[in-house]
């Protein structure tokens, strides 16, 4: 059982996303870097899109009142695990630990790089699923906790936390954890609709470097350019509004890019000049205000390959440490501890 | 009837754009089609929910279980077959369907642009309550957030361009005018279309089935209720 202290800048409960409600209006919602997500489950036994917490920026002070194992990844929000009578200790991510009960962990902040870290607890975060998920839909006020952030005083506590704890367990230090800016232009795809701009205004966006705005949140992250703004062509403005897509980058006249996160509203009227890769988005999840980055273009073979080679690194780990695998792995046992 | 196109739409999934207007037949052809797709690809492995909007519609498929060629030619194959049974639908209402009615309070608190947008189209607000009022509007699509209903088409002499100022807090059940549509804000959260009153009715319930009240096709009317002096 956890308590909130303090909540931080922004902290929710986020799972694997809530697919397939697009045409209501409902975005996926979910963690806004899945593999973040995915390496704090693994570590704890759980499946790699169960239920944890996410942390943006500065994250909040938990009191442990009764023992937890607990797993953490994505960012480094420079954490620490006060046990009664003990000294204060380092809790990084890519590991997972038991929690007396008694002891606070902290979540100071601000990680650099990166935005968002994840907290795991065996067994997933114990909140109600609606619509086929427990992540928090903030602009539908439903999920997660209430619908809402969490706050002072909310207690949550993990589903089944006897069940499938692994303790003391590590990422492999050979295989990707983290990804955030410092990892390298993010794969894009040129945009469905090119004819919507100016010749050569993918190429002046693929060669900007982006400097990540400070209004950016779970729905979007704005882009400011270093150089001469691009725009789209004046007409396209007038077009009606259409679908989107989590990663999609919207251009408004304004030529300020924005990157589309988890809670993207499902259809927007700006044109979209070039689509994240599925294997990009963790890393744009993981955007900050004040990083700069880059994109690079691919186009979708390879980008697909990368997506499911990324999916297999995250299926092998699980295998390796002993947890549950997921919904195409099977049963594997528990852990012997 | 030019003939719908799909255009790769990052990964994981695909655009069929049928047309660049906001049309009734032609949001017609787009909610036909999302139907046809479900029926199509409801025991296929990898598809997702198709996200219908005016004049296109969202196709997402897992990459992890299908990869593009394939996906292409098999929405390619869905999307050209001829139907000229689309637009006929009989889920979707016909003309001559009853509007449901949605009772709402202008002006006031309730509506805090109401009289500013009668300034703005050169109205009385009593002109902007019974021309808002009026029609039997179109639901084209849901989307930007949870359950809003885009309708229309707004009367021509109500259309003004959105506010230039996004309010953070707009109340739910706020009913909204921008552009050639008129919409609903189902739950609090930001919105920059101005509003001009707020209904009772509950637009959107997660825990309901469906958790919309209203679906694409469907035609709705606003009916005035007198503001209570308080």
């Amino acid at each position: 059982m956890l308590e909130v202290i303090e909540p931080g800048l922004l902290t929710t409960v986020q799972d694997g996303g809530r697919w397939g409600f697009g045409h209501l209006g409902v975005p996926e919602s979910g963690a806004c870097d899945r593999h973040g997500l995915a390496v704090a489950n693994l570590l704890v036994g759980n499946v790699p899109d169960d239920a944890g917490l996410e942390l943006t920026l500065v994250g909040p002070t938990l009191a442990v009142h009764e023992e937890a194992c607990l797993g953490l990844g994505g960012a480094d929000l420079r954490a620490t695990v006060e046990e009664p009578g003990r000294r204060t200790i380092r809790f990084s991510p890519g590991t997972s630990r038991m929690v007396r009960a008694g002891s606070v962990v902290r979540f100071p902040g601000p990680p650099a790089p990166g935005a968002r870290a994840y907290l795991a607890v065996a067994g997933g975060i114990d909140v109600p699923e609606v619509l086929g998920s427990r992540s928090t839909c903030l602009a539908g006020g439903f999920g997660g906790l209430e619908g809402r952030p969490l706050r002072a005083g909310d207690r949550l506590a993990g589903r089944d936390p006897a069940g499938w704890a692994l303790v003391d367990r590590a990422w492999p230090s050979s295989l990707p954890g983290r990804q955030d800016a410092s990892s390298g232009p993010i794969a894009v795809l040129a945009g469905p609709q090119p004819e919507r701009f100016p010749d050569g205004t993918l190429e002046r966006f693929l060669a900007e470097e982006w400097t990540v705005s400070t209004h950016s949140d779970r729905v979007g992250v704005r882009l400011d350019p270093l150089g001469d703004p691009i725009a789209p062509r004046p007409e396209a403005a007038e077009q009606p509004s259409q679908p989107m897509t989590w990663g999609a980058i919207q251009l408004p006249p304004d030529g300020r890019p924005v990157v589309l996160l988890a809670d993207h509203r499902t259809v927007g009227g700006y044109p979209v000049i070039a689509v994240v890769a599925r294997v990009g988005l963790p890393i744009a999840g993981q955007l900050a205000p004040g990083d700069r980055v880059r994109f690079i273009r691919t186009s979708i073979e390879p980008a697909q390959r990368a997506a499911r080679e990324q999916a297999a690194i995250i299926q092998r780990v699980a295998r390796q440490l002993g947890g549950r695998v997921g919904e195409e792995g099977g049963t594997p046992g528990r852990d012997p501890v | 009837m030019i003939p719908p196109e799909i255009r790769p739409f990052g990964d994981g999934a695909l655009l069929v754009v049928l047309g660049d207007r906001v049309d009734e037949e032609l949001n017609d052809r787009v909610h036909a089609l999302d139907e046809r797709l479900r029926r199509a690809f409801a025991s296929a492995e990898g598809w997702g929910r198709p996200v219908p909007s005016f004049a296109s519609l969202l196709v997402p498929y897992d990459p992890l279980r299908l990869g593009y060629a394939e996906a292409l030619a098999r929405l390619e194959d869905v999307v050209q077959t001829d139907h000229p049974q689309d637009g006929l639908q009989p889920s979707l209402d016909g003309p001559a369907a009853d509007p449901l009615e949605i009772p709402v309070r202008y002006g006031g608190a309730e509506g805090v642009d109401l009289d500013a947008v009668a300034r703005a189209v050169g109205r009385t607000p009593d002109e902007v309550v019974a021309l808002h009022s009026g029609p039997a509007y179109r639901v084209f699509m849901l989307g930007f957030s949870p359950g809003f209903p885009y309708l229309g088409p707004l009367p021509a002499a109500l259309r003004l361009p959105r506010r230039a100022e996004v309010r953070p807090h707009v109340p739910a059940g706020s009913v909204a005018i921008a552009g050639d549509q008129t919409g609903i804000y189902p739950v609090e959260g930001p919105g920059g279309w101005h509003l001009i009153g707020r209904t009772e009715l509950p637009l959107w319930d997660p825990e309901r089935a469906p958790p919309a009240l209203l679906r694409p096709g469907q035609r709705v009317r606003f009916v005035r209720l007198e503001t209570v002096e308080r």
